[in-house]
This record gives structure tokens, sequence and C-alpha cells, in this order.
């Protein structure tokens, strides 16, 4: 009896070694420019430095997406559809976050509009400096996420839905209302 | 000052009254005018050939509670810009849309109302939020809006052990 | 047939950057449109009031990501005017070189981008590539790729480093001769010319309705309406060169004008790199420490031609070391609020993108 289930417990350890094999060589992430830092973006996925050796690849579906990179500073109104998005994606979902501007506001610390903490939000996988970061920085930081995947480290998904309550409060107490029913006011 | 600016405000002193005067630059000229008289201006330098309007903005003149409407209005064939400036009451700021005149304006108008909250008569749209979202302060751009304190207060700030902001002074 | 309410954007990747269109469809026909702006609002001239005259350089070129050196000419020009600033005759120059620079690298993105609407990626990689190595000697001069915070009041930050003429002069020959291959693959291209020919019309009565300027306003009139030739800054009235124009404005003939308005930056930057007189490039604007500085009070506008149009600030101050207001004219807020609103309808919905391309539509300007 021990037997099996010791058995049927390495045959799953098995497989999710070589899915996650798959999904680290293997990475969509999202097409949604969501800041400045999106314009060093298209440098990185064309000839010089082509993101698709690493196996990445745009994808225009958050269904489909796998990692959602959110380049730069983040209004109100963007973290809005980002939530919308981010719970879109299915699991293992990963975030990547550029610039300082996720991380405590950066240049825009002060402004009325954008928010100073993503990871009060959203769970945040990789940070990459920069302000904005050059696209060897990119391709740095989209192999640090490759390699957390492999290691079992990219559990931001996992922690989102653990602590949903207390993103979900933090997100209501920004947007004041999650859902917008009307937005162009008609 | 170039000779067509010189001619051009001599016509438009001989037609309306002008409250003041300013020359920026060698191609511009800012007049001020009284609020009532900005719609015959803006009709009279469009037919002079003002065929743009550039931008239409909004100072906050807090200290003398009066709100400036700046209307930037830009000549191709000669190159000359001017500013048509009024001056509306802070407390209650209404004006009525130039949108007849400048189809243009009707976004700038909205833009200024979402900013200042000047209420703009005549177009309907303008009471309607464009950029911001849910917002529930006064209107951001006000001098007496602290974007500051509107930011510590509503998203969450960062703790760091040391306050490097303050690293450079000590020395 | 039923309207349907429908988003193109902002998670969508044929829209430019982080901005949404709201439509009514019937069929795939645009029956009302509207633009949905905001999502990049980082309320900047807000913040510029917060920030002193110096320490707002850093922060105006985040305004236009593609173009950002457009926003630190104006600025400084604003602040010239003020502050009565003789600018050194090289600085003139150099300026000029930057600005030619960065509208090259505008156009290349924008003509490379319109492989997205259209399914030819090629474009958008080759393009991308060129604009690579503008990128690079951007960071050579500045010491950044993107941002370069180098025009500066009173000049700018610092003389061009030695040898780089040869560079630059090394990439516009190599670009110039690598164009007429752009115009084979784009321009001359049969599935590309199916979407673009006799679409997205512009009439001439519809741009002084809108105000629209730069590309989409010299297409459709076929006057030279150009800031660099109507009311020169820098010393573009000292070098010759040329405005593309057209009289019938649909989506093809705005990108053969960006194709040869490409000829036309490559021109004057040879022209300056070879009439560029030596000596000072800043001239010094404050007496003691310039982060104190305060500029004379007084309220001027300043606009420069960028590859989307007229680009200008209204800038006040009131003699404090901060500005009073800042206000800014993004040179694609008609385009893409009044002209999506009413000229769209009628459009195909896949004919969207299009407007945004060859309109040039930059949505972080618009929303500031």
């Amino acid at each position: 009896m021990d037997n099996t289930v010791e058995k049927q417990e390495n045959i799953r350890k098995g497989w999710d070694g070589i899915s996650r094999f798959f999904r680290a060589n293997s990475i969509w992430m999202l097409m949604y420019c969501t800041g400045c830092c999106a314009i060093e973006l298209p440098q990185a996925m064309t000839s010089r430095y082509d993101m698709e050796r690493l196996g990445m690849g745009p994808m225009a579906t958050p269904r489909q997406a796998d990692v959602l990179l959110i380049t730069g500073y983040l209004s109100l109104k963007t973290l809005r559809r980002i939530i919308y998005a981010y719970e879109q994606m299915s699991t293992p979902k990963y975030l990547v976050a550029f610039g300082p501007c996720t991380l405590n506001g950066g240049i825009y610390y002060d402004s009325h509009a954008v928010i100073n903490r993503l990871d009060q939000y959203l769970p945040i996988d990789v940070y990459i400096a920069g302000c904005m970061p050059k696209p060897e920085a990119v391709m740095n930081g989209f192999n640090d996420l490759i390699g957390m995947i492999k290691r079992k480290e990219a559990n931001g998904w996992k922690k989102y839905e653990q602590n949903k309550d207390w993103y979900r409060k933090n997100q209501i107490q920004a947007l004041g209302e999650l859902r917008i029913k009307d937005e162009f006011h008609e | 000052m170039n000779k067509d600016i010189k001619n051009l405000v001599a016509d438009i002193k001989s037609r309306f009254e002008l409250v003041g005067e300013d020359y920026p630059k060698d191609d511009q000229a800012a007049l001020d005018f009284n609020s009532r008289d900005i719609h015959s201006v803006l009709a009279y330098v469009k037919s002079q050939g003002f065929r743009q309007l550039s931008i239409l903005s909004c100072v906050d003149w807090i200290k003398d509670n009066q709100f400036q409407l700046v209307y930037i209005v830009f000549n191709w064939e000669t190159g000359i810009r001017l500013q048509v400036r009024t001056r509306i009451d802070r407390s209650n700021p209404k004006f009525t849309t130039v949108t007849s005149i400048y189809p243009g304006a009707k976004y700038y108008e909205r833009d200024v109302h979402e900013f200042f909250g000047v209420e703009f008569e005549g177009n309907p749209d303008s009471y309607k939020q464009l950029f911001l979202e849910n917002w529930d302060d006064m209107p951001p751009l006000r001098k007496d809006f602290d974007s500051k304190a509107y930011s510590d207060r509503k998203y969450p700030v960062r703790e760091y052990a040391a306050d490097f902001s303050k690293a450079g002074d000590k020395k | 047939m039923k309207e349907i309410k429908l988003f193109l954007g902002p998670q969508h990747p044929g829209m430019h950057g982080n901005a949404s269109v709201h439509m009514y469809v019937e069929g795939d026909i645009i029956k009302r449109s509207y633009l949905l702006p905001g999502m990049l609002h980082r309320g900047f001239e807000k913040s510029m009031e917060r920030r002193t005259w110096m320490n707002n350089i850093a922060l105006i070129p985040r305004i236009c990501v593609p173009e950002p050196d457009t926003n630190e000419m104006v600025y400084a020009m604003n602040i010239e005017a003020l502050a009565k600033i003789k600018v050194p005759e090289r600085a003139h120059w150099i300026r000029m070189i930057i600005l030619e620079l960065a509208r090259l690298s505008a156009h290349l993105m924008a003509f490379g981008g319109i492989g997205g609407p259209t399914g030819l990626y090629t474009a958008m990689y080759w393009a991308q590539a060129d604009r690579d190595r503008i990128l690079t000697i951007f960071e050579e001069i500045t010491g950044h790729r993107v941002y370069h915070m180098y025009i500066v009041a009173g000049g700018v930050r610092k003389d061009l480093p030695k040898g780089i003429e040869n560079k630059i002069l090394d990439f516009l020959n190599d670009l110039e001769s690598r164009l007429p291959e752009y115009e084979d693959l784009v321009l001359n291209n049969p599935t590309v010319r199916a979407r673009t020919v006799d679409n997205i019309l512009l009439p001439a009565e519809v741009v002084w309705e809108l105000g629209v300027t730069g590309i989409g306003m010299r297409s459709a009139t076929g006057q030279e309406y150009d800031i660099r030739k109507v009311a020169p800054y820098a010393r573009y009235e000292k070098v010759d060169f040329k405005v593309p124009t057209a009289t019938y404005s649909d989506a093809q003939t705005r990108m053969t004008l960006k194709y040869q308005e490409m000829y036309q930056s490559i021109n004057i930057i040879k022209q300056a790199i070879d009439m560029m007189p030596g000596g000072k490039v800043r001239a010094k604007v404050a007496d003691g420490s310039a982060l104190r500085w305060r500029v004379p009070a007084g309220q001027v506008y300043s606009a420069v031609e960028a590859s989307r149009g007229e680009y200008g600030y209204y800038t006040v101050s009131d003699g404090n070391t901060m500005p009073y207001r800042v206000a800014v004219r993004g040179a694609s807020f008609p385009q893409g609020l009044l002209g999506v609103e009413k000229y769209m309808p009628g459009h195909r919905i896949d004919d969207a993108p299009l407007w945004f391309d060859t309109m040039g539509i930059c949505s972080p300007e618009i929303d500031r």
C-alpha cells in the first residue's frame, strides 16, 4: 500500500518537474503596454536582443498568456484594467514589474493619479530596475523569471489566491469600486 | 516686435476694449479682454487668419480669487501667435463655450472642466469626466489641492529602514 | 442589424499605447466611437508645479515617450523667452541635430508600426533595428537611450563627444541607402496598399475643424504648414530643406509623407553637422545655485514641430523657484479625441488602428 502512494508521489513529482521545464521555456507574455517602459520592449523583442531565443513570445489575449508585464507607473485607471486582465489569466501566472514606479512610485511619488506600491494590489515575482530598464536589463529580468519558475520560486499567483481578501481590500481602498459600470457617462 | 503684430494689435484695439497687453516673444502677443468680449474677439481673429486654436488652458490665480482662461490661436500664414486671455470669478467659475467658433475646443473645455472645475455652458459633454475615473476630491489642478497629501492618504508608501533622500545633506 | 458595444484596447495588440476606443458597431462598420483616454494620466501639470525649474528637466521628457526631446526643447524655449537668455550659437545646431534624430526615430517607429495593423511584421523588425542604432547614438551623446534630459535652458547639457559626427554620418548614409528598401517593402506592397489606399480619408476642411497639425494637415491642405518653416526655432531658417505636402490625404499618402520626411531629416542633420560652429554650448542662466533659480514672471507659449504636429507648452511664472503653471498641448490631442469621435464612424473596425498609426497618435501626451 505505502509502496503505491510513494510511487504515485514520485510520478506526480516527475510530471511536475516536466511541466515546470516546459513552462519555463515557453513563456507567453501579454501584450499590454501599461507605461513608458514598454518603449524598450520592441527593442528586446526584435532582432538585436531577440526575446524569442528565451522561448518568449507575445500573446494577444490574457487567457492564453503566462506573464503580465507591468511596464512602469500605473494610474488608477490602468490599475483597474490590470486587475481585470490579471484575474482573467489562467494559472500559473507571473507578474514582472518594471522600473521604480512600481516599487515606490518613482518620479511620480507625489502624483494624485499614480499608485505608489504595486505589491499592495497584485503579487509581483520579479522587479526590473532602471528608469527605464535597458533591453539588457529586461532580458536579464526574464532570465531570472525563468530560473525562478524552474526552482519553484515564482509563487506570486498562489500568494494572491491565499491572500485574496487582503489584496481585494487594498484594491477597493484605492479604486473605490472594482468594476466600473459607466465609463463614458452615457 | 514685428510689424504684423503692431498692425494687428492696433486693429484689435480699435474694435475691442483691451484690458492689458504683453509681448513675451517677437512673434507673440498676449492680450487681455473682459470676459464678455471673448467670443467676439475670437470670432474676429479667426476671420483674420487665426484659424487654429492651439490650446485652451486655465491658470488658477488663487490670491486674486480668479481663474484665467487662455485661448492660444495661431496664424499659419504669418506665423503669429496670440494669447487671448480673460479672467473669471473663481468662486463660481462659469463661462460660455466657444465650440461654435472653434469646434476643436470641445475636448479642451472638457479638460479644463475636469482639472479646474470651470463649467462651460453650451458644451453638453464638458461636464463628463475624461481623464480621471471615480474622482473623489476637488479638481486636481487647483492651487489649493495638495497632490502629495492626497497621494499619501490614498496610496500606501513604502517604508525604508534609512531615509536615503536625506543622505546627501549630512556632509 | 443590431448595434453592438465594443472595446478596442487598452489591452489589444492593435492599439497604439495604453488607450481605449469605445465603439458601437453594426456588422464591422463603426457607427459611433469615442476615445477613452486617461490610462496614462500622471498629473504632470500638477507635479511640475511642485518641482523647481531645474528639477523639472528630469520630469518632462516622460510626457511623450517616442519623441521626448521636443518636450525639453519647448520647456527650454519658454524659460529662455521669460528670462531673456541668449543661447550660444553652437547649442542651437546641436539641438537641431538632436531634434531631427528624434524625429527620425519616431518616424521609423510609426512607419514600421504600420506593420502591426496590416500584418507586415517585417517592417516593424527592420524599423526597430534601425531605430536601435539611433538610440545607441543618443546613448553616446547624452548617456541615456530614451529619455535624454539633454536640452536644458541656456543650451545643451554637454558638448557632443569627440568623433560622434562621423558615427552619425555613417548611420545616416546607411539609412539613406536602406530607405528605398522600405519603400518596396511597405509603400509598394500590394497587401498594405489594399488597406491604405483611399482609406481613412482626412479632407482639408476637417483639418481646420479639428485643429489637426503635422503630417495630417500637410497631407490634406497641400501647404507647407510646418512650424519649422512658418515660425522657425533653433536654426531651421538657415538650413535648406523641403516640406513634403499632398492634397489628397488617405492613409497611404500620410505614410508616404512620413517616408519623405525621413529623407529631409537626414538632409537637415547632414547640413547641421557641416555648418555647426564651435564654441560654448551652454549659457550660464543663474547666479548662485541653479536649483534656487527664480525665473522672471510672465506667461509664454512655445511650440515646435514634433513628428506628429504642433507640440507646445504654455508656461506661467510668478517669479518664484517653481513654475506657477505649465499646460501641455499634446500634438495628437485633436485627432485623438475629436477625430476619433467625429471621423472614425463609417470605417471598419480594423481600420481604427490605421487611423491611430497614420495620424500619429501618442496616448501619453494626450493624457499627460
